[in-house]
């Protein structure tokens, strides 16, 4: 039997490595990328093992943390000067600005969910109105254009929302129905056509009805029908002996 | 009794009067009023006329009112209160407005505090790609094209809207939380 196991989301690599030295209780400064790298490429595995697609960024990291680890197992190059950056502090650097950001997050979030509760209220007319009326040009940039955009688009979207039923009109002609208007088109002709029989009907349901009764009326040996070759249109004819069976 | 004429309306009217005319401003305009158009308007002092709204913003809250006047950028807009959101959402069978996604959120906060900014540097400190998450706040007005750097490709840098500070209840970008400084080069 298949099982889920639910897995922490990250939002990149960065927010992975944050969680995991959060959860090793340690300072970002005071980080080994060494240690810290055991446990990226084991979430990694895991990831692998449950089937979750990998993105590439999560890849990238683990490049780096590698590298990291290879370097601090190396002996170092005599001429320091050479290595000016440091990959490891490099990276420590990264996870505090992004730390700094995902906490700022959170504190918009917090604002957020107050502040979405607030309403406000659409302009009157007449201030449309009046921006309608002066031809004035206002100096504007695309994002006005965007805006603008915006705003007719929501319009839109609010005039969409609203649900429109249309009432589907079922015509209610039965087979029996067309039976009768068939006879008396064949009193008045000996013969028709079926395309003849659908001329000012485009009807799906028309063409069926229209059918059904010929095959009931040729059932009943009430008409003969003939047909040149597959598709041709079908001519009807009164059966010679009148209406009935014989 | 004058007849009423602009310009000259200031000096028959009391700060009450004035007050309230600038409620009836606000309540007719929907959007928010820039303290500059109410001044001119009013024939007065910029200064003068943004002690007066901010006056109209205590008497507002002195009196618990239901509405609120917001201030963002120097600008004034009539509200509801936060705190009754749920009961309109009740009372109209509102769905309840879709917060952003914390990768939205995240790319939010970066572009707020660092603005102007291209898509490259928000995805260096991020570490993933973030065209939808700008995208997404492209669409919601909350951010906008505040410009091109100068450099090859030209890319565009991305700043924050004044709906931006709305929706998250802040009069300017000053008003931002402060960041946590972490450790510093």
């Amino acid at each position: 039997m298949d099982y889920h196991v639910k897995l922490d989301m990250f939002e990149g690599p960065l927010d992975l490595l944050l969680h995991l030295i959060s959860k090793a209780k340690i300072k970002i400064e005071d980080v080994s990328i060494t240690e810290i790298t055991e446990q990226y490429l084991e979430y990694l595995d895991r990831m692998k093992e449950f089937d979750v697609e990998i993105a590439s960024e999560f890849l990238v990291m683990a490049a780096t943390l590698l590298y990291i680890k290879s370097r601090s197992l190396l002996p170092k190059p005599k001429d320091e000067e050479q290595e000016e950056s440091d990959p490891e502090q490099d990276l420590i650097r990264r996870l505090a600005e992004y730390k700094k950001y995902k906490e700022a997050s959170e504190k918009l979030r917090q604002r957020e969910n107050i502040y979405s509760n607030i309403y406000y209220k659409l302009p009157e007319e007449l201030v449309d109105d009046k921006a309608k009326n002066s031809s004035t040009l206002i100096e504007g940039d695309v994002n006005d254009l965007v805006l603008a955009f915006l705003k007719l688009m929501s319009q839109r979207k609010f005039q969409k929302n609203e649900i429109s039923i249309y009432p589907i009109i079922r015509r209610s002609i039965t087979v029996s129905q067309r039976i009768r208007e068939i006879k008396k088109i064949l009193t008045k002709t000996s013969q028709c056509s079926f395309f003849q029989l659908l001329e000012d009907s485009c009807h799906r349901s028309d063409v069926v009805v229209t059918f059904l009764a010929l095959l009931e009326m040729l059932k009943d040996n009430q008409i003969r029908i003939y047909q040149q070759g597959q598709f041709e249109d079908i001519i009807i004819r009164r059966a010679s002996r009148g209406y009935g069976r014989t | 009794m004058k007849t009423l004429l602009l310009g000259g309306l200031v000096e028959d009217m009391d700060e009450r009067d004035i007050m309230g005319l600038i409620e009836t401003l606000l309540f007719v305009s929907g959007d928010a009023i820039p303290t500059k158009r109410i001044a001119d308007f009013l024939d007065m002092d910029v200064r003068k006329a943004r002690k007066l709204m901010e006056k109209l913003i205590d008497v507002f809250n002195f009196e618990r009112r239901g509405l609120q006047i917001i201030r963002v950028n120097d600008s004034y807009q009539l509200a509801t209160r936060p705190e009754y959101g749920e009961y309109i959402e009740k009372f109209f069978g509102a769905d309840k407005k879709q917060s952003l996604s914390q990768a939205v959120l995240e790319t939010l906060s970066i572009i707020a505090y660092r603005q102007p900014i291209t898509r490259m540097d928000i995805e260096l400190i991020r570490g993933v790609k973030c065209e939808y998450a700008i995208n997404v706040l492209l669409e919601k007005g909350l951010i906008k094209e505040v410009g091109r750097m100068d450099a090859p490709g030209r890319p565009i840098l991305y700043g924050t809207t004044d709906l931006f500070l709305k929706s998250f209840g802040l009069t300017s970008l000053e008003d931002l939380p402060p960041l946590e400084e972490g450790i510093e080069e």
